[in-house]
């Protein structure tokens, strides 16, 4: 059973869709939100497991929404024809819905959900506490004109830049506008280490550890990224490494 | 330094230049030379640069160039004896100064060393005036080719511009959402949606043959439009319109209300969360036919404009291409936190122009 919250300016539009739902009984449609502050206000208090999501909003677009999120839940964009959202989802394969919707293609969407769910499922038996950051949680970037959703487990290396982080995964490095103090409260300790002042890594991404000055070490990342540990940390790491 | 000369004047100075090496070439080859030779030669050169330069400023002066060829040919002709029968009087009176060839002196009259000097003078001249006709015709044509090729292009981009802002897909399939939304909820007002909706696909396809359309049927288009997006935004949408009932004849061009309109909502309208009013303006002011769109909202979200290949540039063009620069478009804030848009056309009966 999914619970659905569908965010669209246009009153018909989220009729329509409603509508269509109806003959997917798996689905529960429990609110809607007109545009992009309610959206973001009904789903800190419904924590919906998926949206349904316009991207032509007043104030802000769909894409803006979801970079304010902490935590994203799974996303079905809504769009009329709009070359500019047309070309974000060609780079990444983002689900999207265009109006109107064909009944088939929102069967093969959900049905695309189910599966994904299934896996997080069995990877995540013990997803117990809820406030932390957990490794199959996705969070949405955009860098330019290409976004993603990018599991924390795919994310090598949180690099501080000012107010921002830059992420690091796959061949790719945008920026949220995080902080990296921010982030560090949020995600799982037993995976993501402060190395340094500038840097936290993904544990599960170290290649190789080498001694470095000072009783430091040095990590290497699986893409190639050489982090410093100071002393101090570096007793910490082999704590939790010795485990 | 060189680079500050025209090509103008190194055709002069080299074209001078080549007579004067040929002249000394056949006199020292054919018969005697002397200091006297030199200086006559070196003197009617520097007469003749000057004799044509002015005879060029003629040229310029008489715009011989801009008029028909036939026109052209006789003022080539007279020209070509008018400057010939000076540059003569010039070459004889210098040999005469200087006291050049005094075998000559006794052989002819003055008139006849007059004819005789002139008589040679006229190939000079000839030869001159044809190289500059010459060059001048092949340049002028060369221009006109570029300028019509250039004009070509212009034409077919504005072909595209405005069929691409006639109407947004974005629009199209937005409102077919709607549509189908309705079929359940208001089944009467989905009818009517569907025939707002095909007048106005059917209207932006017959908007390339015609040049304009009488203000009435494009008024007609944007009622339909409003309606349909009236039905997406709801109670967000407000429109009001003040039309004068004397400019309804009035021809404008086709789809260009209706892209401004379309403006209004998609850059003023959609990106406010309570929505907004659009008003629509047509009123005769000054001698000259105003049509406005007003709309809730800032004139910066209009900055992507020019950009996006919509609105102003192509608006502009059209009416520069239609109206010969008769014709304005404005953008600009007004009072009350509103945009406006605004086309100055000149009122029909006064002018001709319109119907081609």
């Amino acid at each position: 059973m999914h619970k659905a919250l569908i965010i669209d300016d246009e009153r018909l539009a989220r009729n329509e869709l409603k509508k269509l739902l109806q003959d997917f009984p798996e689905v529960e449609v429990i609110g809607e939100a007109a545009n992009a502050n309610e959206g973001i206000e009904k789903i800190e208090n419904l924590s919906p497991d998926l949206i349904f999501l316009d991207i032509q909003m007043p104030g802000k677009t769909g894409f803006d929404m979801l970079l304010e999120l902490e935590r994203a839940p799974h996303v079905i964009f809504t769009t009329a024809y709009d070359e500019f959202a047309l070309k974000a989802f060609e780079v990444n394969a983002l689900d999207y819905l265009m109006k109107p919707v064909e009944p088939k293609r929102l069967a093969d969407a959900l049905h695309k959900l189910q599966q994904a769910e299934e896996k997080e499922l069995a990877a995540t038996l013990a997803g117990v506490n809820r406030g932390m950051l957990s490794e199959n949680d996705q969070v949405f970037v955009k860098d330019g004109e290409r976004c993603w959703f990018v599991k924390l487990s795919d994310v090598r290396l949180f690099e501080s830049v000012g107010n921002y982080a830059k992420v690091f995964f796959a061949g790719n490095k945008p920026l949220i506008l995080k902080s990296l103090n921010a982030l560090e409260d949020r995600l799982d300790e037993k995976v993501f280490f402060r190395a340094n002042r500038k840097h936290i890594v993904n544990l599960r991404m170290i290649d190789k550890v080498e001694p470095y000055f000072n009783g430091g070490l040095l990590l290497d990342l699986k893409g190639g990224e050489k982090i410093e540990v100071s002393r101090r940390l570096a007793v910490k790491f082999k704590e939790m490494m010795s485990l | 330094m060189f680079k500050n000369i025209s090509r103008y004047w190194w055709c002069q100075i080299i074209g001078w230049s080549i007579n004067i090496a040929i002249s000394i070439f056949f006199v020292s080859t054919f018969g005697k030379t002397g200091k006297l030779y030199f200086t006559s030669l070196f003197i009617t050169c520097i007469a003749g640069l000057l004799i044509t330069h002015i005879m060029r400023l003629n040229i310029h002066y008489l715009k011989i160039l801009d008029k028909p060829i036939k026109k052209q040919i006789a003022s080539f002709i007279i020209i070509t004896i008018i400057f010939s029968v000076l540059f003569g009087f010039i070459a004889e009176s210098v040999d005469h100064l200087i006291k050049y060839n005094p075998e000559r002196l006794q052989k002819f009259s003055r008139s006849e060393r007059l004819f005789l000097s002139s008589f040679n003078a006229m190939w000079l001249i000839l030869f001159w005036n044809m190289i500059y006709y010459i060059y001048h015709y092949v340049e002028r044509n060369r221009r006109q080719q570029l300028d019509t090729l250039r004009l070509e292009a212009m034409v077919k981009s504005l072909e595209l511009q405005t069929i691409k802002s006639h109407i947004n897909p974005h629009f199209i399939f937005n409102a077919l959402n709607s549509i189908r939304a309705l079929v359940d909820e208001n089944p009467e007002r989905a009818r009517t949606a569907i025939t707002e909706l095909s007048n106005i696909l059917r209207s932006s396809m017959q908007a390339e043959k015609m040049e304009t359309v009488p203000l009435q049927q494009e008024l007609d288009i944007v009622k339909d439009y409003l309606a349909l997006e009236h039905m997406r935004f709801e109670e967000r949408l407000q429109i009001e319109m003040d039309i004068d009932e004397d400019t309804l004849n009035q021809p404008i061009p086709p789809m260009m209300l209706q892209t401004l309109v379309e403006n209004a909502i998609k850059h003023g309208i959609s990106k406010r969360i309570n929505g907004g009013l659009i008003r629509i303006i047509s009123d005769f002011k000054d001698n000259h036919h105003e049509l406005v769109v007003q709309n809730s909202g800032k004139l910066n979200g209009y900055a992507s404009l020019n950009e996006d290949g919509f609105g102003i540039k192509s608006t502009q063009d059209r009416l520069n291409l239609l109206y010969q620069g008769k014709a304005y478009f404005q953008i600009h804030e007004i009072e009350g936190g509103m945009v406006e848009s605004k086309i100055i056309m000149p009122v029909a009966n006064l002018l001709s122009i319109v119907k081609k």
